[in-house]
């Protein structure tokens, strides 16, 4: 399954205003302006996430988790590796030098608070576009390799799926932490978002 | 089915409730779809301070009206829209004000995380559920490990510059070391090859002069060079005592110009010295003082070429007095101005080449005067445009002035000896058990119209003093059967009548500051290291006459 143009386009402007909220969220919480990067995105079959993730996060992941159900059902993720993670937290939440040098607990949170924002921000964003609630679980944080994250998504279960993969970077304080925001979707809940989007992106093409 | 009892779902609800209200080791508040307060267990209570019959039925951000002002009540919007809401310890702090024990975690509010969840029922929202957990604790103790991981690392980084330090300075001893050998050995080698040429004979006139004209300035050279190093150990060591008297520095530079002005005058150079009489008196040790001027002026005179100048200026600057001292020679870099004063540093290896010495002179002299409470600094405008040496002194006002000027001078490094009359028909005592040094001693004070007694041992010392009454004794230290010791020690024993206070001094290759104490301290008025020159030998017999007035 792959993307037109045209619905890229679509997504990546939607996924946009996204962004635009959780900038603007996390600017307000930490006293800093706080920028998302306009998204790169593309879809790509679970079975080659490993290497389409790979050279970018090398090492240890930190990924903040939350399962999202409903009409649209499927796995949301923020990726940042180790370095990106610490950074992140410490750009966020202090004079900006780098204190620590492991994801201590305060640390894990504050990433699973800016990954909730985030990730309630664009699957807030496709509920309301495809008028459906969907409802989140509670995130959760986890360090682990890319390979043992994966695994763990794509274990046991029926039927292919797909990953919707934004690729972003939060700009703070002249500092870039770059991440991936991965929503991984069996292929009726893709197909379903697509066609909305295309739908929405007609109406926007028209007013 | 005989019994009947509570179906599962109602046990479990009762389960539920009773863990919520009363076991749960968190705060657990549950509002309505309007955020009135339904549900507020005893944890919130005991840590809250408030009770639930107080909450319970309110709007929370009524309870609470600081939510609002933090902009926390958007949270609870959101998840009444459908999200769930994680608030960080670090980002937000609290959610609920709270107070705790300041005393023991440095808060005064609990520290908390927090998550508010929607509660749904048939697809909506008819409620929010909040847990609060303090983790004020886990905070401080994470603060604390990152303290003792931030002290770790600055001990690591600690550990390795003073371990880098060690090398440098190990690596520094290693060159010091191969240089000092080098620098005894150059002179050593003319010392020989020209006393081998000596011995073998047949040499003209003209050049039997010259061998015994380098061999002399060799020996010269390399002496200088061995009480260096020692005042170099010695002060390293903080073993470096000074005798410190009120001095008048005028008489001292000018010894220390005479004593060098031949040298100068050899090369070529002019050597002026412009020195304020009304410098004033500074408190120090007149040997050591002397020494610092002349190590400046030997530095200036090895690195100034023929027709230069060197400037000796005295003049009091404010409290303190300056010595300046200033050639027109090969100057020095400015990068290297700072490394002046170190041992064993000269501009480059090449220059040591030419100019020879290991530079231990200007390290002497920074140590020496740093030791008399003053400053020197050098200053160079560049290669080529000559130095500056300024040495600063605290200056000493009046009082105490009248103890006079100390010991003699001693100037160094003069062939020609200069005799005070006052030593004429002086009756000195000599001891030692080595001949050519009793002729040496016999030759130069005789030369001064002294009048010498000689004695080989102390019992033939101790003879002399009873029956000849000498004015002053110079003894050695290290003789066969009794030393200069005991010799000092018998005749401190005489009644002053018989010479028991004669004047001595005791001549003595035992050259380290605990000998000399220990000199001082048996009976001797001067500890003189040998070698001597004859003029240090006259001053020394000066001084030991002046005293002969005190008692």
């Amino acid at each position: 399954m792959e993307l037109t143009e045209r619905q890229r386009d679509a997504v990546s402007e939607l996924i946009n205003i996204a962004f635009a909220r959780t900038g603007a969220a996390l600017s307000e919480l930490s006293g800093h302006r706080v920028l998302l990067n306009p998204p790169e995105v593309s879809i790509v079959p679970t079975t080659d996430l490993p290497a389409a993730l790979a050279n970018f996060i090398p090492g240890e992941v930190a990924s903040i988790h939350q399962v999202f159900g409903g009409p649209v059902a499927g796995d949301a993720l923020l990726l940042l590796n180790h370095d990106g993670a610490l950074r992140l937290t410490d750009l966020l939440t202090t004079d900006g030098q780098s204190h620590s040098s492991r994801l201590d607990e305060s640390a894990r949170e504050v990433l699973t608070e800016v990954g909730n924002i985030l990730l309630n921000a664009c699957l807030g964003m496709f509920g309301n576009l495809l008028d459906v609630r969907v409802s989140f679980s509670v995130p959760r944080l986890h360090v682990e390799t890319l390979n043992e994250l994966l695994g763990s998504l794509t274990a046991g279960d029926g039927g292919p799926r797909y990953a919707l993969v934004i690729y972003t970077a939060f700009q703070i304080r002249d500092s870039s932490v770059r991440g991936f925001l991965v929503m991984i979707l069996s292929v009726a809940s893709l197909d379903r978002l697509i066609q909305e989007v295309e739908a929405w992106e007609e109406r926007q093409g028209r007013s | 089915m005989t019994r009947t009892g509570p179906d599962e779902e109602t046990l479990l609800s009762a389960a539920r409730l009773r863990w919520m209200n009363d076991l749960a080791g968190h705060g657990i508040l549950i509002t309505d779809a309007a955020l009135r307060v339904r549900a507020w267990n005893r944890w919130l209570e005991e840590h809250g301070g408030l009770g639930a019959d107080a909450v319970v039925g309110r709007n929370l951000l009524e309870v609470y009206p600081e939510l609002e002002k933090r902009g926390l009540d958007r949270h609870y919007k959101w998840v009444l829209e459908g999200q769930t809401r994680i608030l960080s310890q670090r980002l937000h702090g609290h959610l609920l004000p709270m107070p705790t024990d300041a005393s023991l975690s440095g808060f005064s509010e609990m520290q908390q995380t927090a998550r508010i969840s929607p509660l749904i029922h048939d697809g909506r929202v008819i409620g929010t559920l909040t847990v609060v957990e303090d983790v004020t604790e886990r905070v401080a103790r994470e603060a604390e490990l990152q303290a003792q991981v931030d002290a770790r690392t600055q001990a690591l980084a600690r550990e390795k510059a003073a371990r880098e330090e060690a090398e440098e300075a190990n690596r520094l001893k290693d060159e010091f070391l191969a240089t000092v050998s080098h620098e005894l050995r150059t002179p050593l080698t003319s010392i020989l090859g020209w006393s081998n040429m000596l011995l073998a004979g047949g040499l003209s006139e003209e050049v039997r002069d010259r061998a015994l004209e380098t061999i002399h300035r060799n020996a010269q050279s390399q002496n200088q060079l061995i009480s260096d190093l020692l005042d170099v150990s010695r002060i390293v060591s903080g073993k470096l005592r000074l005798d410190l008297r009120t001095v008048e520095l005028p008489a001292i530079i000018e010894s220390a110009v005479e004593a060098t002005r031949p040298a100068a005058e050899a090369k070529g150079v002019r050597l002026t010295a412009v020195l304020d009489p009304r410098a004033g008196p500074v408190n120090g040790d007149a040997d050591r003082l002397q020494q610092v001027i002349w190590n400046l002026l030997t530095n200036a005179i090895k690195f100034t070429p023929a027709d230069g100048q060197i400037l000796v200026k005295l003049e009091r600057a404010g409290s303190q007095v300056e010595i300046t001292v200033r050639d027109s020679g090969i100057g020095i870099h400015p990068e290297f101005l700072p490394h002046i004063f170190d041992r064993f540093r000269q501009a480059d290896p090449a220059t040591n080449r030419v100019h020879g010495g290991m530079g231990l002179g200007l390290s002497i002299v920074r140590q020496l005067v740093e030791l008399h409470g003053g400053a020197v600094r050098a200053e160079s405008e560049g290669a080529g445009k000559g130095v500056t040496f300024v040495i600063s002194l605290p200056f000493v006002s009046f009082e105490g002035a009248s103890e006079g000027a100390g010991r003699l001078p001693l100037a160094a490094g003069q062939l020609e000896i200069n005799c005070p009359p006052s030593l004429q028909g002086l009756r000195v005592l000599v001891v030692d058990d080595e001949a050519d040094t009793l002729g040496m001693i016999r030759a130069v004070l005789e030369h001064c119209k002294m009048e010498v007694i000689t004695a080989g041992s102390a019992s033939e010392a101790l003879g002399a003093i009873a029956q000849l009454r000498p004015d002053v004794l110079l003894s050695d230290l290290g003789m066969p059967g009794e030393d200069g010791y005991a010799l000092i020690a018998g005749v401190r024993a005489l009644p002053a009548e018989r010479g028991g206070r004669i004047p001595a001094a005791a001549l003595t290759a035992y050259v380290r500051a605990e000998d000399r104490a220990k000199v001082l301290r048996s009976g001797f008025q001067l500890h003189v290291p040998k070698p001597f020159g004859p003029q240090e030998l006259v001053a020394v017999v000066a001084n030991l006459a002046g005293r002969l007035n005190e008692g």
